[in-house]
């Protein structure tokens, strides 16, 4: 540990040339409040703030930033890759990007956050004057002992200095002779300042240890209290906006007046704001009170769960953001506690930025297009690359328009040696409105493989399957026919359920009709609204299950709206059939799809990555997953 | 795409202040007649046409003969656009509606009230008239999101504004709250999509774009007596453009 005693003269002198050296954000006044901000002066620096409007890692993940520009050529990632120094950075705060920088690098690594992390230096500060709603000291972030490039605190008149890392011994050494070594007497002096900061920051008084709080929140799902307090909750997303540990983001595309290039861009979301949890087609998986409750439970509950710490850094700003004050963590852990007395009672270096950008789609070509009925076309896809998508069934890709925007898609076919896929893709939405429009030869792009898909391969002891099928639940479970034909010797029976709103809907009738005339096939329909030339079964798609004979070890693969899957599931239960044996593929929001966004979470799941197929042993005590 | 979609713009009561706002574009005006042809503009060009594509209405209906000039008007276009609080919303001009309106003529033009061509009659927004397909909120609107409205529809995108309150941009421009500076901000439950300008420059958001979908109303009326207002300081400030 190199600490040094730098007078504030010598500080001042310090920080201009550090302003010579690079960009410098530092903290500075606006009007009565602090705001980061491009330090022009050291004079401007406020080392004395109690808090600022925004937390630091706004200059890590930007309100807004583009991930890429497009024209009719592809895609190219954009990077921002100028080095800057974050100054005045207090310890909840560095906690706080520190959980980013785990949120970033786990999974798929985010060259976007991860390069722009490479390239910042972090020069903390202890808190000199505490801000009046924060309980940084309940959640053991009021001090930190590494993971800042340079950490000052300010002692009797002067600062002390201490540097965490090579990149802060490197400006330090900007310092010069002003710099004179630390005595121990300054070191006990810091450590009094820290100590007292741990007691100060500590204006609202949590009464479990944040360690209690996944168990507290982990019973507390159905608690009175989340109806009342979201009563009251604008759905406005303040506290989302102003949070150092909220990094859920939208994408969308701009277009350029030349109407062929443009940008893709993402820019921060919350899971307060209405639209955050709904899908295409309008079914919206949380309401106001889901949506309270989810920011609390994730904080809480899903973060601890994934990534190992309570994602809440103590800084108070949403209790001051919140306008009818129903955003503050501890009155909610304290309330949810009042019902469960029972609960009362570092970090790693930041890894290189990857070739690879996992949000940039490759380019492909259409094949063919087939409308199949008045709202759903079929499509056969190649990358253009050649390579063979490499899929399993189940799984989806994410596919772009220039200029209209992303959306998941689900594969409707089994690999094949021709390196082509199918999907079939309704009209829900903007994305999928255009798509509607494509011909043979039209570039799109793909991301992908993504997901889980289903067992196929461990179901390899010719076990029987049954495949329920909901409308548009179809073309996914096509995928698994496809490949059960290939791999005919592997499988036991195959039986198809197949329900739809009316006749005209079915999908992929004539190669149906040829499953059907395998031997070990059955397929069995059934419509909610006959026509007269119908035939056959009237009734949700439950109306089927007597038909069908299910031993032990039959496995059960549903796909289609959410409605279906509980009474679905509810009979084949009764029938005996255990949760181990049934599948689902559960449709969410996937904007990102590799478990950043936050948008297609279920309670700690997210659907991108766990999901979409999942047993549905591993959902049934998930409460979102069939809401 | 061969031929240039025909766009059209008209004006009923308003300031014309919006489409000010697409002057105001400045060089991407030029790229804008690049990609539509204006067949219609009594403020920009002297031309009349018969067919739109694209139609796009800044005011609001105060006159009989205004009804049935927006009806013409949804004959011929394709695709029709309200532009700006007053045609999306009625805006300002509705403020008139509760009150008598031979009085309010009176008050406005005194001795000339009683003139045939300052007849009018209660305020309405364009889809109270005839089906509007999109709406570019705002008072005025902002230029950006114009501009991305029309791209989206020339490329096919389906147009989309925010549908969550201004607070969420507010927030990411690093504003102080307006009820922190002791002041009432409609900010809360009006759409967003302005980039929180008023909040921005020093004023409380006056709520012209409209509310917020699921915009919490009740609750902004429980929140003032928190505030030391009352509900009836919210409704008048609500009254402003009529839209809650």
């Amino acid at each position: 540990m190199s600490v040094v005693r730098l007078t504030e003269g010598a500080l001042q002198a310090w920080v201009e040339r550090l302003i010579a050296k690079q960009r410098v954000i530092g903290v500075q006044a606006k009007d009565d409040h602090f705001v980061y901000d491009d330090l022009k002066r050291a004079g401007d620096l406020r080392l004395d703030h109690d808090v600022t409007l925004l937390p630091p890692v706004r200059f890590l993940l930007p309100v807004s930033e583009e991930l890429m520009t497009y024209d009719q050529k592809g895609y190219e990632s954009v990077r921002d890759d100028e080095p800057f120094i974050l100054l005045g950075v207090h310890p909840y705060d560095l906690v706080a990007i520190h959980q980013m920088d785990k949120v970033f690098a786990q999974g798929h690594l985010d060259p976007h956050y991860m390069e722009r992390r490479a390239h910042s230096t972090i020069i903390a500060c202890d808190v000199e004057t505490p801000s009046k709603n924060c309980f940084a000291g309940e959640m053991g972030t009021a001090t930190v002992q590494d993971g800042f490039d340079v950490l000052l605190t300010r002692i009797d008149g002067a600062y002390l200095a201490e540097s965490g890392t090579v990149k802060g011994d490197e400006l330090l050494k900007l310092a010069g002779e002003d710099a004179q070594a630390a005595t121990t007497m300054d070191l006990d002096r810091r450590a009094r300042v820290q100590e007292l900061n741990r007691q100060a920051l500590r204006k609202h008084h949590l009464n479990c240890s944040p360690e209690d709080l996944p168990k507290l929140l982990a019973a507390s799902w159905d608690d009175p209290a989340w109806k009342e307090r979201s009563e009251q909750c604008f759905s406005c997303g303040s506290c989302n906006m102003v949070c150092g540990t909220c990094y859920c983001f939208d994408v969308h595309d701009d277009v350029n007046w030349d109407l062929e290039s443009g940008t893709r861009t993402r820019e921060c979301d919350g899971c307060l704001l209405t639209d955050f949890a709904k899908v295409a087609g309008g079914h919206n998986f949380r309401h106001r009170m889901e949506r309270y409750r989810h920011r609390f439970m994730r904080k809480g509950l899903y973060m601890p769960e994934r990534f190992g710490f309570v994602a809440c850094c103590g800084c108070g700003r949403c209790v001051s953001a919140c306008v009818p004050n129903i955003a503050n963590p501890v009155d909610m852990y304290n309330c949810l506690l009042e019902n469960h007395p029972e609960f009362a009672t570092r970090r790693e270096t930041v890894e290189e930025a990857p070739e690879r950008d996992p949000y940039l789609p490759e380019s492909a070509t259409v094949l063919k297009v087939e409308r199949l009925t008045e709202l759903e076309t079929f499509y056969e896809i190649k990358l253009d690359s050649g390579r063979p998508l490499g899929h399993e069934p189940g799984q989806f890709v994410e596919v772009s328009l220039l200029g209209i925007g992303e959306a998941p898609i689900s594969i409707c076919s089994a690999p094949n040696d021709k390196g082509t896929f199918e999907m079939v893709i309704r009209k829900a939405g903007s994305v999928t409105e255009a798509l509607a429009r494509l011909k043979p030869g039209d570039k799109i792009g793909i991301r992908g493989p993504m997901g889980t898909s289903f067992p196929v391969h461990g179901a390899g002891l010719h076990k029987d399957i049954v495949l329920i099928a909901g409308g548009l639940g179809c073309p996914p479970l096509r995928s698994v026919i496809q490949y059960f034909f290939s791999h005919r010797s592997d499988f036991g029976h195959l039986t198809i359920l197949y329900g739809m709103r009316q006749p005209s809907d079915l999908l992929f009738g004539d190669e149906m009709k040829e499953f059907e005339k395998q031997p070990g096939v059955t397929v069995l329909y059934t419509v909610d609204h006959p026509d007269e030339s119908w035939k056959g079964t009237v009734g949700p798609v439950t109306k089927l299950l007597p038909m069908v004979q299910f031993d032990a070890n039959t496995e059960i693969f549903v796909c289609g709206p959410p409605v279906m899957y509980r009474f679905v599931i509810a009979d084949l239960n009764k029938m005996g059939v255990s949760n181990d044996h049934i599948w689902v593929s559960l449709e969410r929001r996937m904007k990102c799809g590799v478990g950043k966004c936050g948008h297609c979470q279920m309670n700690g799941l997210y659907v991108c990555q766990e999901g979409p197929v999942f047993a549905y042993s591993q959902i049934q005590d998930v409460p979102e997953a069939l809401s | 795409m061969n031929e240039k979609p025909r766009v059209a713009i008209f004006d009923l009561t308003s300031c014309e202040g919006c489409q000010l706002q697409i002057v105001n574009l400045e060089e991407d005006i030029l790229n804008l007649v690049n990609v539509v042809d204006v067949v219609e503009w009594r403020e920009g060009i002297s031309d009349q046409s018969e067919e739109y594509d694209i139609a796009i209405i800044e005011g609001s209906v105060s006159r009989p003969e205004d009804a049935e000039r927006v009806k013409k008007i949804r004959e011929r276009a394709k695709i029709l656009i309200a532009m700006g609080a007053c045609a999306c919303i009625g805006g300002v001009n509705k403020l008139k509606n509760p009150l008598d309106l031979h009085e309010v003529a009176k008050t406005v033009y005194g001795d000339r009230a009683d003139a045939p061509h300052l007849h009018s009659e209660k305020v309405r927004a364009i889809d109270e008239v005839v089906k509007v397909d999109y709406k570019i909120p705002g008072c005025p609107i902002d230029n950006r999101e114009f501009a991305r409205v029309i791209k989206s529809l020339l490329v096919g995108a389906e147009p989309s504004l925010p549908n969550y309150p201004v607070c969420v941009e507010c927030k990411k421009a690093g504003n102080v709250c307006r009820y922190e500076l002791g002041e009432i901000c409609l900010g809360p439950i009006t759409r967003a999509g302005c980039g929180a300008r008023c909040p921005s420059y020093g004023m409380w958001c006056f709520g012209c774009r409209g509310p917020a979908e699921d915009a919490n109303t009740d609750a902004a009326r429980e929140v003032m007596q928190r505030y030391g207002k009352t509900k009836e300081d919210l409704e008048q400030k609500m009254s402003l453009f009529g839209t809650h």
